[in-house]
């Protein structure tokens, strides 16, 4: 019943949304924000409940909602950021053209994710995952200009993506006669090996595209970067984390532990594999995004990023480790968006710079966003005390553990990249020199102001109290058939040690209350103003001054052969070899009638002499 | 019982009665053809429940088959007089204000006569008169394709005529050599003594048919009239020609090769011909830069993977190519008639002239796109219903050569989804500041028939269970070639 309303709410809001639009812009805006408030009231009702209806028939196959913890966990995140994103999209959207369009478009991509993690057989799985396809095709290339060729990008990706899905999802169903989650995870038991690798792969690909992972992460830092900022909130937060949602549910869920387990030959499994990938995955991206003057191509490479860690965690199939992945889903979920939220403020207040060469300086002028930029990047680095620190923990823990010294070691890497560009991105936006054209940039209004805060409070809040999360994640892995980790509210109790970061939370307070003590017995300070910050008040002609435009340089140079994107090169020359063959293969239709008449009379004397020699017929 | 000949007597009719028509009133011929249009659909609609069980055998004159013309009203023949009357009906509509210029009475004459000889096609029960009929649906397509007078328009009714010609002569010899062998015209009576003639002629003759009838069934490369003629006709002529006219030239080659030869062991034939044609002309498609002229060459890409789903030749296959059908008919339909009035008021066919058209013509660019959606099979349009059943069909086969077949059918589909999200782009998100906001919406008379076909996409998309019922008779009644064989001989 609650799941029924769910879908009715989402979409039926998504299509009044652009009928009130079409009425009064503030009504529309109203009932936006309502509209995704409700789905994150109902979302939250389902919570710990077991749920399967049948709600439509499509050729006599029964499509099926269904709730559990795993499609709660992943159902939350999308109504959060959803509600969060629109809420943003008030203030950052402002006047622009065509917001009815916008927010509908909105509103239908939350309403099919909720869709895809809801959905209880694939074939409404595949639809909900269409309707998301197309749909975020329509938001990303909104913007026009550069937009458009990422949007291609994206699309051309996911409708190859969607039929390598399409084929096995109906393989499936000519083999299992049924496409029910639940139904098919005995009958897959009984099918051969190598059908279950089939499915494997096929499904691979469709989940290893959206989610962006190495070699095929191409459509996302253009998507990311030229699409609207909140809603590139909601593609690095959510839409690409459906593709993690999907490899769980093929993995652990549809075959389950055992078959994948039988699936290797010799040290390469079916999941090794994607830890390899994974790691790849991790220093390619964290490398690439310190190269970026972009700001939010830094937040769209790290968004490639961190999905390694995350397939770290998942494909290795540890309890810990998959804890950890999961747990770092929600936590990459949570700080991306905040970190969207924040390049997007920034954006806005500027007048459209991105380049983060030509920012600097903002802390004062915006310091909410500039807590929010620290606190996400923080996270992003994996901090202790921010969310992101447990679930990276529990990801190196389940390596070390396992003896897999190069996947820990490719991590730690990540991670250090991770270091580098998060403080290019912290320092080159809101600290040094602030530049004479932003001296009258303002903080943004509070319909921005009200997610970045909301978004810092719960980064800190996951990461001193992470048992919260940890519990649902617990039941999701046992009902994967994991064994569940010893939680409690302040952490987690492994074999080979106590992570509790309540006291670390402790620890760390009366370190800075020494610190502040100390600081207060020395001698007064002295301000300087912001302007003249360069010298820290010494007088320094102007035209001297060095800007930090050439962030980590000779790092870059070195690294910079080695991370060139081949594999993106490589895409563009097959884009342009099938422009080719195409170009030639249009020329068969010469437009001259000879040809045409030759064509027939050459079709029927193949027949014929086809039927001569080989008589077929 | 409302007589199965009336879908071929009234647009006759009608025809014929414009030119009198038009001695009270200039205006009264479009509306001719749209009352005709409503009355064969109409009559489809109480013919089918009817059949659904038995199909009505019609003996013209009273002689009993094999001698004399019969009709055949069976699911499968009026699933295609059904599409056939719909979008005549919708285009007739959309013609009320679209053709305006030159001799209107004449388009329409000839709008009637080419809905006469498309139902007679799919009706008939008799090999020469399916060849009058179909020579009446060419012979009025020709000159439809050439109504509007312009270079472009004659040049390719001229090649078009040429080309078309020489498949009715194919046809005409095919039909001569079956007749020599057999000693019948009657379809059923061919179909049941065609295992006991033993000759070489016998396959020449199937070959002489699959050639002809594939000129019109635009299969490769047999198609090359098609671009030509699809871009340069009027909107609503391509509309009709792509929408029934090609795939009533496939109703007759897999009349011919199913129902009448049996000739089951050259099916996987159709198959990977079917994707050749498929892969062809999406490829074809992919570099046009003419919005109607890349429409034409998705039609034969269509096309192709219509003829794949009855080369897969099992019920499910057969009714996976009549809903591919049914939904080709829709959504090329929606797309020609979108782009028909876009392309009247950019004044210009090129894609790139459409820039701004999402917000000059809002109603007409979401056609448009819902039109593309479906026919790359992104649900809940009705194209991904369609395309879903093809591909069941194919897998159900577990062969793998099917399965290569359909990797390669969704190669096809990646190259159609760029090219049309493409033109998406350029409707919606190009020039949006460049062009003045003014609104210039088409007509009312083109925006009812793109909102029914819109709507219809749409409803079946979501409920495929709507039409699934018929498709599923008219399947394996077409299949079942000792019943046709049967019901017209013997008359059950």
């Amino acid at each position: 019943m609650i799941l029924e309303v769910l879908l009715i709410v989402a979409f039926g809001g998504a299509f009044l949304t652009y009928l009130f639009g079409k009425i009064s812009s503030r009504l529309r805006d109203v009932f936006a924000v309502l509209v995704s408030l409700a789905l994150v009231v109902i979302t939250c009702l389902l919570y710990n409940k077991q749920q399967q209806i049948v709600y439509f028939v499509f050729f006599d196959i029964p499509l099926i909602l269904r709730s559990n913890m795993l499609s709660w966990f992943f159902g939350i995140t999308i109504v959060g950021i959803g509600l969060l994103s629109v809420i943003y999209s008030l203030g950052y959207m402002g006047k622009e053209e065509e917001l009815d369009y916008y927010y509908f478009i909105m509103i239908l991509i939350n309403a099919s994710m909720i869709g895809t993690v809801f959905s209880g057989d694939f074939i409404s799985f595949f639809i909900f995952w269409e309707i998301m396809s197309w749909s975020t095709f329509l938001l990303i290339s909104y913007k026009g200009g550069k937009a458009l060729s990422a949007g291609m990008k994206y699309i051309i990706m996911s409708i190859i993506g969607s039929m390598t899905m399409l084929i096995a999802i109906i393989s499936l169903y000519v083999t299992c006669g049924t496409l029910e989650f639940s139904s098919l995870v005995s009958q897959v038991k009984i099918a051969s090996m190598s059908y279950n690798l089939f499915l494997l792969i096929m499904f691979g690909v469709v989940f290893t595209i959206i989610n962006a992972f190495w070699p095929l992460h191409t459509w996302l830092p253009d998507a990311h970067a030229e699409a609207v900022s909140p809603f590139s909130a909601v593609l690095s937060a959510v839409l690409v984390r459906k593709g993690l949602y999907g490899l769980y549910l093929v993995m652990y869920i549809i075959l389950g532990l055992n078959i994948l387990n039988k699936l290797s030959f010799g040290f390469i499994s079916y999941n090794n594999v994607f830890c390899f990938i994974g790691a790849v995955t991790t220093v390619f991206a964290a490398f690439s995004a310190f190269l970026q003057d972009d700001s939010k191509r830094i937040l769209a490479w790290s968004t490639v990023g961190q999905g390694g860690y995350m397939i770290l965690g998942i494909a290795f199939t540890t309890a810990i480790g998959l804890a950890g992945g999961m747990f770092h889903v929600l936590n990459h979920c949570i700080y991306i968006a905040l970190l969207f939220f924040v390049a997007g403020a920034v954006e806005h207040q500027t007048g459209g710079i991105r380049d983060i060469n030509r920012l600097g300086g903002l802390i004062k002028r915006m310091p909410v966003t500039f807590i929010g930029g620290v606190v996400g990047i923080s996270g992003l680095i994996g901090l202790p005390l921010t969310c992101g620190f447990v679930s990276k923990w529990l990801i190196y823990k389940a390596l070390i553990l396992e003896n897999h010294p190069f996947l820990a070691f490719a991590a730690f890497m990540g991670t250090w990249g991770t270091i580098l560009y998060g403080y290019k991105f912290i320092h080159n936006i809101f600290l040094g020199q602030l530049p004479k054209e932003f001296e009258d940039v303002k903080e943004v209004p509070f319909s921005m102001k009200f997610p970045i805060i909301l978004l810092t409070i719960a980064v800190i809040l996951i990461g001193v109290l992470p048992g919260i999360p940890l519990k649902v994640i617990n039941i999701i892995n046992v009902s994967a058939g994991f064994k569940a980790l010893s939680i409690n509210i302040s952490g987690v109790i492994s074999e080979t040690g106590v992570l509790n970061t309540v006291n670390i939370f402790a620890a760390i307070l009366a370190v800075l209350l020494v610190i502040y003590l100390f600081f207060r017995t020395g001698a007064e300070s002295e301000r300087v103003p912001q302007e003249d910050s360069y010298a820290a008040g010494l007088y320094i002609p102007i035209e001297k001054y060095h800007y930090t435009v050439k962030f980590y340089d000779p790092f870059s140079r070195l690294a910079k052969p080695w991370l060139k994107d081949r594999i993106d090169n490589f895409y563009g020359w097959l884009t342009r070899i099938v422009g080719k063959t195409a170009e030639r293969l249009r020329h068969i239709y010469t437009g001259d009638l000879g040809f045409y008449l030759v064509y027939i009379v050459l079709f029927l004397a193949a027949l014929i002499f086809v039927q001569i020699i080989c008589r077929p017929w | 019982m409302v007589n199965p000949v009336l879908l071929i007597v009234i647009p006759l009719g009608g025809a014929f009665a414009i030119p009198l028509f038009g001695f009270i009133s200039k205006h009264i011929s479009k509306y001719v053809s749209l009352i005709v249009a409503l009355a064969m659909a109409v009559i489809v609609g109480t013919l089918i429940p009817e059949v659904l069980n038995n199909p009505i055998v019609v003996k013209i004159g009273g002689f009993k088959p094999p001698f004399g013309i019969n009709l055949v009203a069976s699911p499968f023949s009026l699933f295609f007089a059904g599409i056939i009357s719909l979008l005549g009906f919708l285009v007739s509509i959309y013609a009320i204000r679209y053709i305006k210029e030159g001799d209107i009475d004449k388009y329409h004459l000839l709008f009637l006569l080419f809905l006469a000889g498309a139902t007679g096609v799919v009706l008939t029960g008799d090999i020469f008169n399916m060849f009058v009929f179909f020579e009446i649906l060419c012979i009025s397509s020709y000159a439809l394709v050439a109504y509007n007078r312009d270079k472009d328009g004659v040049e390719a009714g001229i090649k078009y005529l040429i080309q078309g010609s020489v498949g009715s002569a194919f046809i005409l010899i095919g039909i001569a050599l079956l007749y020599g062998l057999c000693g019948s015209l009657n379809m059923a009576d061919i179909a049941s003594q065609i295992h006991s003639v033993n000759s070489p002629l016998l396959s020449l003759a199937l070959f002489l048919f699959i050639t002809g009838f594939g000129v019109e069934g635009a299969i490769f490369p047999l198609n090359g009239w098609l671009p030509d003629a699809h871009a340069s006709a009027p909107s609503t002529v391509s509309a009709v020609l792509s929408g029934f006219a090609i795939e009533v030239g496939i109703y007759a080659v897999v009349r011919f090769v199913w129902t009448i030869f049996g000739a089951l062991s050259i099916l996987h034939f159709f198959a990977g011909l079917g994707i050749l044609t498929l892969l062809v002309g999406e490829l074809a498609a992919f570099r046009q830069n003419r919005i109607k002229r890349m429409l034409a060459y998705s039609s034969i890409g269509q096309i192709g993977l219509i003829v794949f789903a009855f080369g897969i030749a099992s019920a499910a296959g057969v009714k996976g190519a009549l809903f591919q059908i049914a939904s080709h008919a829709m959504a090329k339909a929606l797309l020609f008639l979108a782009a028909g009035y876009m392309i009247y008021r950019a004044g210009s066919k090129d894609i790139s002239s459409l820039e701004g058209m999402g917000k000059r013509m809002p109603f007409t660019s979401l056609a448009f796109t819902i039109g593309a959606f479906s026919l790359v099979g992104f649900p809940p349009f009705v194209g991904f219903s369609s395309k879903f059943l093809v591909i069941k069909a194919a897998l159900a086969e577990e062969q793998l050569i099917f399965t290569i077949l359909i990797g390669l059918v969704l190669l096809g589909t990646i190259i159609e989804g760029s090219y049309f999200l493409k033109v998406i782009q350029t409707i919606y998100f190009k020039g949006r500041e460049a062009n003045p906001n003014k609104r210039i919406e088409a007509p009312i008379c083109a925006l009812i028939p793109m909102f029914i076909l819109l709507i219809l996409i749409v409803v079946i998309g979501v409920y495929p269970g709507l039409i699934s019922n018929v498709l599923d008779s008219a399947a394996s009644g077409f299949l079942d070639r000792i019943q046709y064989i049967k019901t017209v001989l013997v008359g059950v």
